[in-house]
């Protein structure tokens, strides 16, 4: 009887094992397919890939992702400049009111917008926005990155503020700080590597998703934007490039994607160790 | 409680900013809803019953819409996606906490860092992965055999041509919701108390019964785990519609191209301005995956707090 059972352990165990191997055999094929193809297309283009719009369709790989890789840098800049200050003004509201019932409704929405489908988030701004310019805008794609932002800075930021000991803030309030002061001089001090990690994890979501900026941005494949006018023209970014070159049926198109997507994934990878970093020298 | 007035003065400053989220889901809620109209007085019900996409430029009497393929879609490969997750992320689990001895902290560690390489990567990249490689493989190696053999199951009917459809996005979506299921049930996992798992193992249980009674403590949390997957397979956007064909067929042969809503309201929303009535109803779609996946959410965590009452 015993043997039986072990048996049907071991190959329990035996089965899940497979499973976890294949899962992240998966996850490694993703990984190899995307360095393998990207560092090809880089390569045979050269620094143009950095620089160069796209080929023609078709047409070989004479050129590159540069007013993708452009817009990018802005969208992920400006996003910021909208999305953390709000992101953070929420965290502290909630970390130090949490018993207020507005702070509960207000915790119940930020968690809602965070599961809330992104493409919406990009319907939403066409409807208020683009349609109300009248045309297709790299603010636009800001905005919808900046709410897509939005509650996962503002999470991370609340966590990293509740963690800090209320010794701390009691000895702040003892020297007759006001609830403000000790926030700006103690609890934002302490927590500095948390909201830190909690802004670099709001700017890699920034930078990967797509779905915001389909209605948004325009997915200007060839122009550059040069002056601060271009705000308010059409741009293209990244992800939404890979999204238009994979779909399109070319070669050519769908190896530049490649190259794109490596950029990408270098990108938000090397955001998400930094996160790893700062979070780990918190708990030492 | 009394607070002192420069508190006061604190709570109210900071009071707009902390609205801009409420704001933000209120608006989109109401706009969703606003517009919609006039396609639900057009159409009625029969917008989610009937599968028609015949838009007519400038002429809103001859433009038909009907939402089923999409709609079916959406159900269909978000439950696949969820089905197939469950398992696999109970079988991690299981490696990385009950297979793994203590002392294998880097393994355990790697583990969890490949979960979160695989939690943060950028949806596109999945979609890139999806079209160019993972359909193509499915198609020589598995959609072609299964329709040769098994092609008396109508499920597999249909003759594959592309690589893209409906089985394919349920495969990829059920690739990019693993790390979150995986996260949900092992955090819970974590949790059980000690002296439920010397109990369980003061039994004389193998490892696999031990893993099926922990398991069993904490099954709100894997029920928790497929609603938020489902949500997120059901939201997912732009990796979906690499994958999915895009096609107006019903899903009854999962290997014909399909649709999603959000695959349909990526590929149409550009241009639904030329058409009577196309805005509207595909905000109207957006209010459905809105609804959809705010529910499936917040059943997911009432779910979890059930597992937080028990362990």
């Amino acid at each position: 009887m015993y043997r039986l059972r072990r048996l049907k352990s071991q190959l329990f165990t035996a089965l899940s094992i497979a499973v976890a191997i294949l899962v992240f055999a998966t996850i490694a094929h993703i990984l190899l397919s995307v360095a393998v193809n990207g560092v090809g297309v880089i390569a045979s283009a050269g620094i143009d890939f950095f620089v160069k719009p796209p080929p023609p369709p078709g047409a070989g790989l004479e050129g590159g992702i540069g007013p993708a890789l452009a817009g990018t840098i802005i969208l992920v800049a400006l996003s910021a400049v909208l999305g953390v200050p709000l992101a953070v003004l929420t965290a502290v509201f909630l970390a130090e009111f949490p018993h207020s019932r507005f702070s509960r409704l207000v915790k119940l929405f930020t968690n809602s917008l965070l599961e809330i489908p992104t493409v919406l988030v990009g319907m939403l701004v066409y409807v208020t926005l683009v349609t109300s310019t009248g045309s297709y805008s790299i603010l636009a794609g800001a905005v919808a990155l900046s709410i897509v932002l939005l509650p996962y800075t503002s999470t991370y930021v609340e966590r990293a503020l509740e963690m800090v000991p209320a010794t701390y803030k009691e000895a702040g309030y003892s020297i007759g700080l006001k609830k403000a002061q000790v926030v700006w001089y103690v609890t934002s001090r302490i927590a500095r590597r948390g909201i830190a990690a909690g802004i670099l994890i709001g700017l890699a979501k920034a930078a990967g998703e797509t779905a915001p900026l389909l209605f948004t941005l325009g997915g200007a494949l060839y122009s550059y934007p040069t002056s601060p006018a271009s705000l308010l023209e059409p741009g293209n970014a990244i992800p939404l490039l890979i999204f238009t070159l994979t779909l399109a049926p070319y070669e050519n198109w769908h190896s530049v994607a490649w190259g794109a997507a490596l950029i990408l994934t270098l990108m938000v990878l090397g955001l998400i160790i930094a996160v790893r970093l700062v979070v780990r020298e918190v708990k030492v | 409680m009394a607070e002192p007035r420069h508190d006061k003065l604190f709570y109210y400053t900071l009071l707009p900013f902390a609205s801009t989220s409420l704001a933000i889901v209120l608006l989109l809620a109401s706009i969703l809803a606003v517009n919609s109209l006039p396609a639900i007085e057009r159409y009625g019900l029969s917008l989610l019953t009937r599968n028609v996409w015949s838009p007519v430029e400038l002429d809103p009497e001859a433009s038909d819409y009907g939402l089923l393929a999409p709609l079916l879609g959406t159900l269909v490969t978000a439950t696949i996606a969820t089905m197939a997750s469950i398992p696999i992320a109970a079988s991690l689990v299981y490696v990385s906490e009950e297979v793994l001895p203590a002392r294998m902290l880097r393994v355990r560690s790697a583990i969890s860092i490949l979960v979160d390489v695989m939690a943060g990567m950028p949806t596109i990249v999945y979609g890139l992965w999806g079209a160019l490689v993972l359909a193509p493989l499915l198609l020589n190696y598995v959609y072609q055999p299964l329709n040769k053999y098994f092609g008396f199951i109508p499920l597999f009917a249909c003759s594959p041509y592309t690589g893209l459809n409906i089985l394919t996005a349920s495969l990829l979506l059920s690739i990019m919701i693993t790390p979150f299921v995986f996260a949900v049930v092992r955090e819970s996992y974590t949790q059980i108390p000690l002296s439920y798992r010397e109990a369980s193992l003061s039994l004389g249980t193998t490892k696999y019964e031990h893993f099926r009674i922990m398991l069993g403590i904490i099954k709100p949390s894997l029920i928790a785990g497929a609603l938020l997957g489902f949500g997120r397979a059901a939201s997912e956007t732009v990796a979906v519609t690499l994958v999915v064909g895009n096609a107006f067929n019903l899903p009854y042969c999962l290997l014909s191209p399909g649709y999603t809503v959000s695959a349909l309201i990526a590929n149409q929303f550009n241009n639904a301005p030329l058409y009577p009535y196309m805005e509207s109803v595909l905000l109207f779609s957006g209010a459905i995956l809105l609804l959809l996946g705010l529910v499936s959410n917040l059943a997911g965590l009432i779910m979890l707090s059930r597992v937080k009452a028990r362990v």
